[in-house]
């Protein structure tokens, strides 16, 4: 017992030392990004929806990313609209993977005409583009921070129903299932109690990389005018609008960028890194 | 073709045909029967530019009166016919303003194709046989760091950069095959990423199958080692195809929006933005049927490529369980082409990544 325990700490010390310097960095990016979320009054050094220097300023020690053709800090900007662009992603994430989840669970789980009916569904989903069917989704429910993200949830909901149904085959024909069934449990008990516990490692990794890849969904609907209404600070509505000043002042469209390239990146290597261990 | 394959191939056709027909039902029932009446308050909007006498024409042809199921049966017959219906914001046909704007974005989609097929193929070269351990680190690396960069990022800085300091193209101007190219190099840089993964994946595995130890113990030179290994890890990526279609099609609204090419693209953007649903279910329609179609032909043609894979294992193989399930496990041929159905579904359960 304490030689195991002795045999933990050296090995988390030697895993601490040769933690992959880039896994370091990408938890660092988040942490600070985390930071934007929940305080973002404590980071952003000026007001975000007021001009608060001369328009068009390139980067300084006093504007971090410069300013707007308003004259607003975009920095304040970015760090204000952290939270707009993650809370859209999360929204979407959530969307999908609660429909997504219950569609293949109740697809593989009760099979014949349900697994038909779901199947088309998917099928249909997976033939239209994610971005297109936001966009056809948005039409139905109108421009908004909200709408957008519910869009891209939806266009996720085949993903999800998918890789769900593949896990819950697995699992349904595992020993424990058929015991418990013939023990007499309900079918509600085995699905949520068995099934769903055992289904969802891959479906969990699917959620990070999912929230990545809604982020830049987010900010590509926002870009071309469908997200949040100016003036709210928004990242995808942000480069939107140093667009038209590309020429004179390329860092309106490059910082708030390099903000959401950094960020993507480093959701990508934490699932990646997670995904490895939980496999070995 | 035997009579079990006949009716395997009549069957996919039809599997494909109701696909299309249940997406156009799908996104008719999302346009048109969500509370609202969008098209009665589209044509109303006070800043919708279509001239007071059009909109009684719009509004008439509609049949709005009706209950939805019967503007639906009207609207898909009138499609059937080809009759798509009139645009909202500018009272023309829609087939008429869908097919002025084919051309534009077949041409940069055609071009991005190959842009993504030689990105593709020369990142997994380097990743794979890349000279030093750093270059081949860093070439496995550009995939996933391509999925991060949003597309709309990727063009603005290329206009930035090529087109406004540099002046090698004109951003507005229609400068002929410059005008294409530039638009096809984003577009293609921002498909490759997912038939770059599946590559390298192949090239991994065929590397460790015995034919390859076998080949290099006859002292085969490295260069005709890779033509094999290359012809076998090619295979997969083909099933890529129509995923690929998708991603160039929907890709190419933000490229188009950026370049100023009235293509596709352009079309569902003004169509989102004036909320012309009957542009944007054209459009949709379009897209899906190009999906569906490239996905059949793979399927069908796929067995003819790789004869290790039979029409029929195929279609036990979908009907059968996914990863690690139950499968019928009998001997290499099932294992493979069981493998294959894995691939597909990695490779797109990351997918729609880039948007």
């Amino acid at each position: 017992m304490v030689l195991d325990e002795t045999a933990g700490t050296v090995r988390r010390t030697h895993r601490l030392r040769n933690a992959d310097p880039l896994l370091v960095l990408a938890v660092l990016v988040l942490a600070v990004i985390a930071v934007f979320v929940v305080a973002p009054g404590a980071v952003s050094p000026h007001d975000p929806l007021s001009a608060v220097g001369q328009s068009l300023q390139p980067p300084s020690g006093r504007f971090l990313f410069g300013t707007d053709y308003l004259g607003r800090d975009i920095f304040s900007r970015v760090v204000y609209g952290t939270r707009t662009t993650l809370l859209g992603s999360l929204v979407a994430v959530t969307c999908g993977l609660v429909v997504g989840s219950v569609l293949g669970l109740v697809a593989a789980y009760f099979g014949g005409v349900v697994d038909v009916v779901v199947g088309r569904l998917v099928d249909v989903l997976l033939s239209i583009p994610g971005l297109l069917l936001s966009m056809v989704i948005v039409v139905a429910l109108g421009f908004g921070t909200l709408n957008a993200a519910v869009a891209v949830g939806a266009s996720s909901v085949a993903l999800f129903a998918r890789l769900m149904r593949s896990e819950v085959l697995t699992v349904r024909e595992l020993g424990f299932v058929e015991s418990s069934r013939h023990i007499g449990a309900s079918t509600t008990r085995i699905l949520l109690r068995h099934i769903l516990p055992n289904s969802y490692s891959s479906v969990l990794s699917l959620v990070v990389l999912q929230f990545g890849a809604s982020i830049l969904w987010i900010s590509s609907l926002s870009f071309l005018g469908y997200g949040a209404p100016p003036p709210q600070p928004e990242w995808g509505l942000l480069i939107a609008e140093g667009r038209d000043y590309i020429v004179s002042s390329p860092w309106l469209v490059v910082l708030p960028g390099a903000v959401i390239v950094a960020m993507v990146l480093s959701i990508t290597k934490v699932s990646r890194t997670v995904r490895r261990r939980y496999e070995s | 073709m035997t009579g079990a394959q006949a009716r395997y191939v009549v069957g996919r056709i039809a599997q494909a045909l109701v696909i299309v027909v249940l997406t156009y039902t799908l996104v008719f029932a999302i346009l048109y029967l969500l509370p609202g009446d969008p098209i009665a308050s589209a044509v109303n909007d006070p800043q919708n530019p279509l001239p007071q006498d059009q909109v009684h024409v719009v509004l008439a042809y509609y049949n709005l009166d009706r209950s939805g199921l019967e503007q639906y049966l009207i609207a898909a017959g009138r499609a059937l016919h080809g009759d798509f219906g009139y645009s909202l914001t500018t009272g023309q046909p829609v087939a008429r303003m869908f097919g002025q704007a084919l051309p534009h974005t077949a041409s940069i989609a055609a071009l991005a194709f190959l842009v993504a097929v030689v990105v593709a193929f020369g990142i997994s070269v380097l990743a794979t046989h890349g000279p030093t351990r750093g270059v081949r680190a860093i070439a496995r690396a550009v995939p996933s760091v391509t999925l991060s960069v949003p597309s709309f990022l990727l063009a603005l800085v290329v206009v930035q950069v090529f087109a406004f300091r540099l002046g090698w193209f004109s951003p507005v101007r229609d400068s002929g095959f410059k005008a294409v190219l530039w638009p096809a190099l984003v577009l293609g840089v921002v498909v490759a990423p997912h038939v770059t993964q599946v590559f390298v994946q192949g090239v991994d595995r065929t590397q460790q199958m015995p034919f390859v130890l076998v080949l290099r113990a006859q002292g085969r030179s490295g260069y005709a080692i890779f033509l094999r290994v290359v012809k076998n890890a090619v295979l997969p990526t083909l099933t890529l195809f129509s995923l690929t279609a998708g991603e160039l099609l929907a890709g190419s609204v933000i490229v188009e929006v950026i370049f100023n090419k009235n293509g596709i693209g352009q079309l569902t953007q003004d169509a989102v933005r004036g909320q012309d649903t009957p542009v944007i279910l054209l459009v949709v329609l379009f897209v899906s049927t190009v999906f569906v179609t490239i996905n059949l032909l793979t399927d069908l043609v796929y067995p003819w490529i790789d004869p290790r894979i039979s029409l029929r294992q195929r279609t036990r193989d979908r009907r059968g369980s996914g990863r690690g399930g139950p499968q019928p496990a009998s001997g290499d041929v099932t294992s493979s082409s069981g493998e294959r159905e894995d691939e597909r579904k990695m490779a797109s359960a990351g997918v729609d990544h880039g948007a």
